[in-house]
């Protein structure tokens, strides 16, 4: 049998025909199909039981309530709490993000002490017991020499039993130097406190209120509550109550208003005042609250009508006179008329005169502790605790002054100043800065004049930080003792930021910890034990958690029940008691304070007369810009009017730039007296001519590459300018220029 | 003239295969006959070998002797949680109620208890009847709704007292139930297969949301995700 | 046994958005991500293919300061019914069957296996209302934890779109067919943007049922298209008759008119 050509084509059709007898080519086909359908490296996420866990964020100083939905162990994402008294149900898009935070790659996963240059991001691991005896030891060696004041500490927030526990183990080392970054709550801390005489924080309710003059606050952008804001911003349009928005930015909060009054930056105040004026020079007031319930009023009265008459004040504004006594009338004449200040978010304070000038007007209108009105509120307490044990050295330090200056003869009313902080290091007064503790903040990023804080840090030979995330003051530190995530701890979250109930939320675990973390509280207990004496005494818990039960003892039962306490039944002190001042009534005279200086406009920064524009920073509803970053979700949903590719875009008002010779899009080298920035043009008809505008939380050097080198960082460009009657940051801008690039 | 001669000699060479041709008819049919043979065996018998890795469970599980201590047939441990969702495999916890001790002393029992149970690790069951992630199916609708057995769709799993071996398809990564044992894709019984087809045959005959404008048939998110 | 027509009245689920409500926050465009797996890249800011199913869109009156106003238009899909119920114009051009229009919900869908990327959907489309995957989506390390089982990942070379949560529909009827019910109330299918809105300016609900609030606000006419009667609502590109399930309220005259011009809506903005 020969074996030629023709047999094996004889073969091959054979093997043709068979084939095709055979699922082989049919199979083959689809099972193809399918692969070119799901690509094997396409995430398949596990399913498994579905479960909702209760906690409350602590992203923000919101303190919303969430429910975090888990499929098996993993958390798959995060709502707002429906039966939770501020949110109801909303959720803010940076809190939606969280997960992003919890398992993104921004966390720091174990505890770690520095290598090479600050600021490197080079890191060597520590394991938790050498970690707390490296900073035992540190922070061992500067008691032991006698100067424990020299230690410093700053958290964002000012309430709950974690900054107290900072604070009780500062005072127990012997420190008086506990501070929290800088936010509007510190004016309007010192605005009770000499108006009202009242120790404690200002509410407003903001529900009931039917005509609210708003000072250039944020009411979308995040002022106070967040969630709570937007919601009262809907009611209002429900009950057709009456929003005037008083800033030179069409910001959210002003599209959202009933009308947008555009004002010359930094002079919001002086609008109140020319307010003021014309609801005293027609005798709008409220005669029982002025006449009965107030003192001073003739030194305010003639601090106004001496020199904010309307004509006066349109100039100085540019709000127009008509404007401004319309907006007098009828903030006067209404209900419960509400004026409110801090700018944008409230993240800088503002100058004190700026809001005894717009918390008068709520005095003229007798809009105090009443329905729809500013209420002067309790602060919440640890009342669990006992006093912390102090032996000498301990009585020795805490006798020294503030590193801020708060409480000393210039600034005896200020509670902390942590902007003044830098300033007094770079001049070594009182005196030096041995080593900082930072929990929950980002100073280096988040504050005015990050040049003149970065400098600070610098000198201060031991920075301790207690970041979950990877921050631009992080990388700043010698060694990082990483806390928990927000969603993998458990924490109380007293609602402050102008919110009128007083009310807690229990933050708590939803995820078991998913890194080489420790909860900060914990940390700070082994660091007391590690010391010993005195400040282990202080600190007794065992653990966070029993120290924490221990401090809401009498509410536990319930936080732990229902995630949340709330006073729903508070009522502000009648007015015949509510004020414990002197004269024991409502103080228009701040406790004798200079009226006209107080009332002063802060003039910006480097006026050398080579500047043509004033730069403003705004604040973003989309842009993080506090202790935490803006994560990948956040980022997205960013205009890309705000931020294309890695520029950011400033808004410009089309006059203003077709005089410098700037179209829309164009690039540009903004500069001020602290920098020069690489920016695009955003012609902006929402923008008051002669201004410049640029969000904060932008620019950021640290975190992931989602965020980072992505814009300017605004404070980079803007300093802080202290205000003279406080030491509160008065900065409002500062001076610039737009030049080809 | 050589073309002549080249034509007489192909004529003659022609002439010379004619008897020849019954003869060699043969080795062609055979060939063909080999190839089609071979083609048939590599098609029917090696190919579904060579596409399918096999894998055999972490534990031999008996359906039987479990079937027989439990009251509520499948549900007692295949069941539906409060939200309509169906738990499928059953999770280390629910096994711990019985088996925190070693029952007994069969090899796969101690295997269970030491490598799971002690280290608190869930078993990685293999499942043969996991869709692709594309796939919505609700057991709830099926079970509860329509009233249909276990067994219509799993076939007589309950009743084994052994595992299967796990097949995967090595291109679609599937397991091979959904294709069904036989490659040919034939089934003479409902659980054979588990392919759109097989979903939507019933579907149709039984009128389910009928709703769909491009095909008439059943809308694509009664069953896609 | 036979339960054919054992289904409950066919549904229009829809939603009615109070753009006077609306205040730009994005929370509603985060919340849609998290829930549907919608991934993110590096750069977001060309916004031509940033994957976002809602969007959105900052309106402005065109007028120069000190008269400029603005009003912010989340933009989901609007889930066109068309003239005749499913001649939605993304589903009549599709030529994979990947898009279909449910008549049982009124929702379109888009099935992403079934899909092979020709785009035809998203040139038909009026309201730019679908995407285009041009890569493959990648998740940092560790952050594919948060994904979402319920809704499947998606590839490269596929278009995708908002389907009004569709698992949450899903998920809903599983918890009822437990309960041994067909049909779901009001409040147990709302979408994630729905749910989050701060402001609670998105509702959500079926149209055909005069007890739910989108109908009761939209009062949708139903013999005309769909076209609201309450005299505050309108729909994006009305005159198009494609016959959407999205109404829009606004006090504003010039809201309303800024809405009928498509080029509005082609400024691709995600404002701050």
């Amino acid at each position: 049998m020969k074996i030629d050509r023709r047999s094996f084509l004889a073969m091959s059709v054979g093997g043709a025909v068979g084939t095709a007898l055979t699922p082989l080519p049919w199979k083959i086909q689809d099972d193809l199909a399918i692969w070119t359908q799901m690509w094997p490296w396409t995430p398949f996420p596990p399913d498994g039981e579905n479960t909702y866990v209760n906690s409350v964020s602590t992203l923000c100083g919101g303190g919303c309530g969430i429910t975090v939905r888990k499929v098996g162990e993993r958390a798959v994402k995060i709502e707002g709490r429906e039966d939770y008294p501020t949110n109801q149900g909303g959720i803010c898009n940076l809190c939606a993000s969280g997960l992003q935070m919890l398992y993104g790659p921004t966390r720091i996963p174990y505890p770690m002490k520095r290598l090479g240059e600050r600021g490197a991001n080079q890191w060597v691991r520590l394991s938790w017991e050498e970690a707390i005896s490296m900073v035992a030891e540190q922070l061992g060696e500067i008691r032991q020499a006698g100067q424990p004041e020299t230690v410093a500490c700053l958290s964002t927030r000012p309430y709950g039993s974690m900054p107290a526990l900072l604070k009780r183990f500062m005072t127990a080392y012997g420190s008086p130097n506990f501070m929290t970054t800088p936010s509007m709550m510190d004016a309007y801390d010192m605005t009770l406190k000499r108006m009202h005489g009242v120790d404690g924080r200002m509410g407003f309710d903001l529900e009931n209120a039917d005509y609210v003059l708003s000072f250039g606050s944020g009411l979308i952008e995040g002022w106070g509550n967040t969630v709570h804001m937007i919601r009262i911003n809907s009611k209002w349009k429900d009950t057709n109550a009456v929003l005037k928005q008083i800033e030179p930015r069409l910001s959210n909060t002003a599209a959202k208003a009933d009308q947008w009054i555009p004002i010359l930056p930094g002079t919001e105040g002086i609008l109140a005042l020319g307010i003021g004026y014309v609801i005293i020079k027609e005798s709008l007031y409220d005669y029982d609250f002025v006449n009965n319930f107030s003192a001073g009023f003739d030194e305010f009265r003639r601090a106004v009508l001496s020199g904010y008459s309307p004509g006066n004040v349109s100039k100085q504004t540019g709000v127009d006179q008509s404007t401004i006594v319309a907006l007098a009338r009828e903030f006067a004449r209404a209900r419960r008329p509400l004026a409110l200040c801090g700018r944008g978010q409230g993240t800088v304070p503002g100058g004190f005169g700026e809001y005894v000038a717009v918390h008068a007007l709520n005095a003229l209108v007798g809009n105090i502790n009443r329905p729809g009105g500013a209420w002067a509120m309790p602060r919440p307490e640890m009342d669990g605790w006992l006093e912390p044990v102090l032996d000498a050295p301990a009585e020795a330090g805490l006798a020294k002054p503030r590193l801020d200056g708060a409480g000393s003869a210039a600034f005896p009313f200020a509670g902390q100043l942590f902007n003044r902080v830098p300033v007094a290091l770079k001049a070594g007064e009182p005196y030096p800065c041995q080593a900082l503790l930072v929990y929950d903040a980002n100073p280096l990023f988040s504050m005015p004049g990050s040049g003149m804080v970065r400098e600070a840090l610098q000198q201060i030979p031991f920075i301790l930080s207690f970041a979950s995330h990877m921050d631009e003051t992080a990388m700043m530190a010698d060694i990082i003792l990483p806390n928990l995530s927000h969603l993998e701890r458990w924490e109380d979250v007293p609602v402050t930021e102008g919110f009128h109930r007083p009310m807690l939320g229990l933050a708590q675990p939803v995820v078991d910890p998913q890194f080489d973390t420790l909860h900060a509280g914990d940390t700070l207990l082994q660091l007391a034990a590690a010391l010993g004496g005195t400040v282990a005494a202080s600190l007794p818990w065992e653990n966070y958690e029993a120290c924490l039960k221990e401090a809401l003892s009498p509410r536990w039962a319930e936080l732990e029940d229902r995630g949340y306490w709330i006073d729903e039944n508070f009522t502000p002190d009648d007015w015949s008691l509510a004020f414990p001042t002197v004269s024991g009534k409502f103080d228009f005279a701040v406790s004798g304070a200079d009226l006209k200086t107080l009332f002063a406009m802060t003039a910006p920064q480097g006026d050398d007369g080579s500047y043509n524009l004033k730069l403003i920073p705004y604040d973003s509803v989309r842009i993080a810009n506090g202790a935490v970053g803006s994560p990948p979700f956040l980022i997205k949903i960013v205009s890309d009017k705000v931020l294309k590719g890695k520029t950011v875009l400033v808004e410009v008002n089309p006059e203003t730039a077709r005089a410098a010779g700037f179209g829309e899009g164009d690039q540009a080298v903004l500069k001020t007296p602290l920098g020069d920035a690489a920016v695009r043009v955003h012609l902006s008809d929402g923008l008051m001519p002669g201004l410049v505008a640029m969000p904060r939380g932008l620019g950021h050097t640290a975190y992931d590459r989602y965020l980072a080198q992505k814009g300017v960082n605004a404070n980079d460009l803007i300093g802080s300018v202290e205000d003279t009657a406080s030491g509160l940051d008065a900065t409002w801008g500062i001076l610039a220029s737009l030049v080809k690039a | 003239m050589s073309n002549t001669d080249d034509t007489k000699q192909v004529a003659v060479d022609d002439r010379d295969r004619v008897p020849n041709a019954s003869e060699t008819g043969g080795p062609i049919i055979l060939f063909f006959m080999i190839g089609f043979v071979l083609s048939l065996v590599v098609g029917w018998v090696v190919f579904p070998k060579l596409l399918y890795s096999q894998k055999k469970q972490p534990i031999d599980f008996n359906h039987v002797q479990h079937m027989e201590l439990v009251d509520e047939g499948c549900e007692s441990c295949h069941f539906f949680r409060e939200d309509g969702s169906f738990s499928g495999a059953p999770t280390l916890a629910q096994c711990i109620d019985c088996h925190e001790e070693v029952q007994g002393d069969t090899p796969n029992e101690i295997k269970f208890v030491e490598a799971y149970v002690q280290k608190d690790r869930e078993v990685p069951w293999l499942v043969y009847s996991k869709q692709p992630q594309c796939v919505y199916f609700s057991h709830v609708a099926h079970v509860k709704m329509g009233n249909m057995d276990c067994v219509t769709c799993h076939g007589h799993i309950g009743e084994s007292t052994e595992l299967p071996i796990y097949e995967q398809n090595r291109i679609s990564l599937y397991s091979r139930n959904i294709w069904g044992k036989n490659i040919g894709g034939f089934k003479k019984n409902t659980w054979d297969r588990m392919k759109m087809d097989d979903c939507a045959e019933c579907h149709v005959r039984e009128g389910v949301r009928q709703a769909s404008v491009q095909t008439g048939k059943g809308g694509c998110f009664v069953c896609h995700k | 046994m036979k339960h054919s027509g054992n289904f409950g009245k066919p549904k229009r689920y829809g939603m009615v958005i109070d753009l006077d409500k609306c205040t730009g926050c994005g929370a509603c465009m985060v919340a849609c991500m998290a829930e549907n797996n919608v991934p993110f890249k590096e750069d977001e800011s060309k916004k031509l293919d940033s994957i976002s199913w809602l969007q959105v869109y900052r309106l402005t009156n065109g007028k120069p300061y000190p008269d400029a106003e603005v009003c912010y238009l989340p933009r989901p899909c609007q889930h066109c019914a068309g003239k005749h119920e499913g001649h939605s114009p993304c589903v009549s051009v599709c030529p994979a069957t990947a898009t279909d229009y449910d008549q049982q919900t009124g929702i379109v869908s888009q099935i992403y296996t079934r899909c092979f990327g020709c785009r035809y959907c998203m040139g038909a489309c009026p309201y730019h209302a679908r995407h285009f995957n041009w890569w493959d989506p990648v998740w940092p390390k560790g952050m594919e934890k948060y994904l979402n089982p319920d809704v499947s990942a998606r590839m490269r070379g596929i278009v995708e779109k908002c389907n009004f949560c569709f698992q949450r529909y899903q998920k809903a009827t599983e918890k009822a067919h437990a309960e041994g019910r067909r049909d779901l109330e009001e409040n147990e299918y709302q979408t994630a943007c729905t749910q989050a809105c701060p402001a609670g300016a998105i509702i959500f609900g079926d149209l055909n049922n005069p007890k739910h609030a989108v109908h009761q606000i939209a009062k949708p006419n139903l013999k005309k298209g769909g076209q609201p009667q309450n005299p505050k609502a309108f729909r994006l590109l009305e005159e198009l008759e494609t016959n959407t399930k999205v109404y829009y309220l606004s006090s504003k005259q010039w809201v309303q008119d800024a809405i009928h011009k498509p080029h509005l809506l082609d400024q691709k903005e995600a404002h701050h």
